[in-house]
């Protein structure tokens, strides 16, 4: 086969895909390497190296309170999403259930309607149903983005299950809470893991719902925007570096783990 | 009795786990608590269905529905939060508004054109990256390949955008660069221009493109192109013919899910955009901060928006994609 396809289509589709990715890095290249530099503005040449604003950052209580913050929002949302995005799941792949391209189109909207839309009409949401902005209202604008996700990656699994599994457990006297419980659930486990991965990244990585919905506490976005808004410093960056740092082997990991779930 | 079932059937690597986790589950479901209240449930139909169906239609009503539901109602009214004292009545005002002043209705128009071009420029660029990934990466190594694309998209939506700042910036690398070659005097003005917007947000968004691509192409047979290489069917040939017939469906969701995503971005639009830049989000924005007694007016304008971006990706969907076929 590969004598049919010609070299130079090949040739250039490789030189493209590699100019893509350096296209890719660069920005995030760069703007780490500017974590580095030794003055007070951020421009290039970049000169003398320190790591003066990585030790700046560390002992900025502000970005350590945001960063709590937001992990705090990401486990919480993540921990709601799954649950309901795997209930609804269930709904969907049940017999007997009428409706269910009904049900599915609704389940997934909030994964359609843009951003933008999304964060203003929870916004007025919750202040129909007089629920102050803040904690509370952030964590039910990430969980209402993350369950379509859930859902998603769910159904998958779920679709690719043995049906005789859930039989078997029915016929040996299980009910279906316990069925579902001991069969199905830990069936569906590596891809609720990658689900709560990508949910948590969701979280941590929202802007615009928070905005609408968070009351005067920052989360990590919301602090980034507003030290970019401020003014340029090498502490953005090192900032910005020390949080891709973390979400990037956070990523790795989970794609390493549903990886290897899935070969197995 | 049920646990030698259940162990059997499942991954033998979870085994050590297993015994706990399911002793657990079977003193759940001896204990009298729960053969009175769910176990007692489940056992007949009524109990079933409102098991399953109660909370995730509660949830889908309430919060993908309810939202939109209230951002639709309070459009229509004169005003919102209603104070004290005050009357809030019925009204179309919301809407005509937006017919009647150019810069309400030009963003729209605006934020639709940018998000068409961005969204064509992105498949054209995208396109030949999953080709490749897909069809001329060995299968063993498309992992890696695709990992590697995969690695800037956890880095989030704002930190993206700063880097981007980075480069275009009037002392970001770009100008520097072409400043040390001795092309330029002075910097060419790029953040805060149609073109650094439009940069931003194809960096901000390509993979959403890729990976529909991406898993549309891999589908496709070799065994056609070998076929159509062997009855003499050139490089273009094959791709006018098969290749992009066949990715159809990943075109269509990825366009469609590229479209809605650039319509709807806000933080972006802030930090990359300038006066030039104004589009429909940030207008829709500067009703509810500030002055907020304007809500009724903001939410008329995000209906607009949705109504109008659902509309069009949706005929888009119908018309390119024929039948339903995308993975939404």
């Amino acid at each position: 086969m590969r004598n049919l396809v010609p070299d130079f289509p090949r040739a250039a589709l490789t030189a493209f895909y590699w100019a893509f990715l350096f296209y890719l890095l660069l920005p995030l290249t760069l703007m780490m390497a500017l974590s580095f530099k030794d003055a007070n503005f951020v421009s290039f040449p970049i000169g003398n190296l320190t790591l003066d604003w990585y030790a700046k950052v560390i002992q900025d209580k502000q970005f350590l309170e945001a960063c709590l913050y937001s992990i705090g929002i990401a486990a919480a949302s993540t921990l709601a999403a799954t649950i309901i995005g795997t209930w609804i799941a269930m709904l969907i792949v049940a017999e007997g259930i009428r409706w269910q391209v009904v049900i599915f189109a609704l389940a997934v909207l909030p994964a359609v309607v843009p951003g933008m839309i999304s964060a203003i009409s929870l916004r007025i949401f919750i202040s129909t149903i007089d629920m102050p902005t803040g904690t509370g209202a952030i964590i039910l604008g990430h969980t209402v983005h993350s369950v379509p996700f859930v859902v998603v990656m769910a159904l998958t699994r779920l679709r690719s299950m043995p049906k005789n599994m859930v039989d078997a457990a029915r016929d040996l006297g299980a009910d279906n809470i316990v069925a579902f419980l001991r069969v199905t659930l830990p069936y569906l486990a590596p891809a609720l893991f990658g689900g709560m991965m990508f949910c948590v990244l969701l979280s941590i990585d929202d802007f615009v719902r928070t905005f609408f919905l968070g009351g005067y506490r920052a989360t990590l976005p919301m602090l980034i925007f507003a030290k970019v808004q401020g003014g340029m410093s090498p502490e953005i960056n090192a900032m910005a570096t020390l949080v891709l740092v973390v979400t990037t082997s956070f990523g790795l990991y989970a794609e390493f783990i549903t990886r290897r779930a899935r070969t197995r | 009795m049920v646990e030698t079932a259940t162990r059997s059937d499942l991954n033998t690597t979870q085994d050590r786990e297993m015994p706990r986790y399911s002793t657990l589950i079977a003193k759940m479901a001896n204990s009298f608590l729960y053969r009175h209240t769910l176990g007692a449930a489940v056992e007949t139909r009524m109990g079933r269905v409102a098991l399953l169906a109660g909370l995730p239609l509660i949830w889908i009503v309430a919060l993908n529905l309810g939202p939109i539901y209230q951002m639709l109602k309070i459009s229509f009214l004169s005003n919102y939060p209603v104070m004290p004292g005050d009357k809030s009545e019925f009204t179309l005002e919301n809407y005509i508004v937006f017919f009647q002043e150019p810069i309400f209705f030009l963003p729209l128009i605006r934020s639709f054109v940018f998000a068409t071009a961005t969204t064509m420029v992105t498949l054209i660029v995208v396109y030949p990256v999953a080709y490749y990934v897909a069809k001329v990466v060995r299968p063993s190594g498309r992992p890696r390949a695709l990992l590697l694309l995969l690695v800037p998209f956890w880095a989030g939506e704002i930190i993206r955008t700063f880097s981007v700042i980075m480069l275009l910036s009037n002392r970001g690398a770009i100008n520097v660069l072409l400043r040390d070659i001795g092309l330029i005097d002075r910097p060419i003005p790029m953040l805060y221009t149609p073109f650094s917007l439009g940069f931003g947000l194809i960096y901000l968004i390509c993979l959403y493109m890729l990976l529909p691509l991406y898993s549309a192409i891999e589908k496709i047979p070799s065994s056609l192109l070998d076929a159509s290489a062997d009855l003499g069917a050139g490089p273009l040939t094959r791709f006018r013919r098969i290749i992009l017939p066949l990715s159809k469906d990943g075109i269509v969701s990825g366009c469609a899910l590229v479209f809605l995503t650039c319509i709807g971005v806000f933080a972006t639009l802030m930090l990359l955009g300038g006066p030039n830049t104004v589009l429909f989000p940030e207008t829709i924005s500067s009703f509810f901060h500030g002055a907020s007694n304007k809500w009724p007016v903001g939410a008329a304008f995000a209906m607009i928006m949705l109504t109008t971006a659902l509309i069009a990706a949706g005929l888009f969907v119908r018309l390119v994609g024929g039948k339903k076929g995308s993975t939404f």
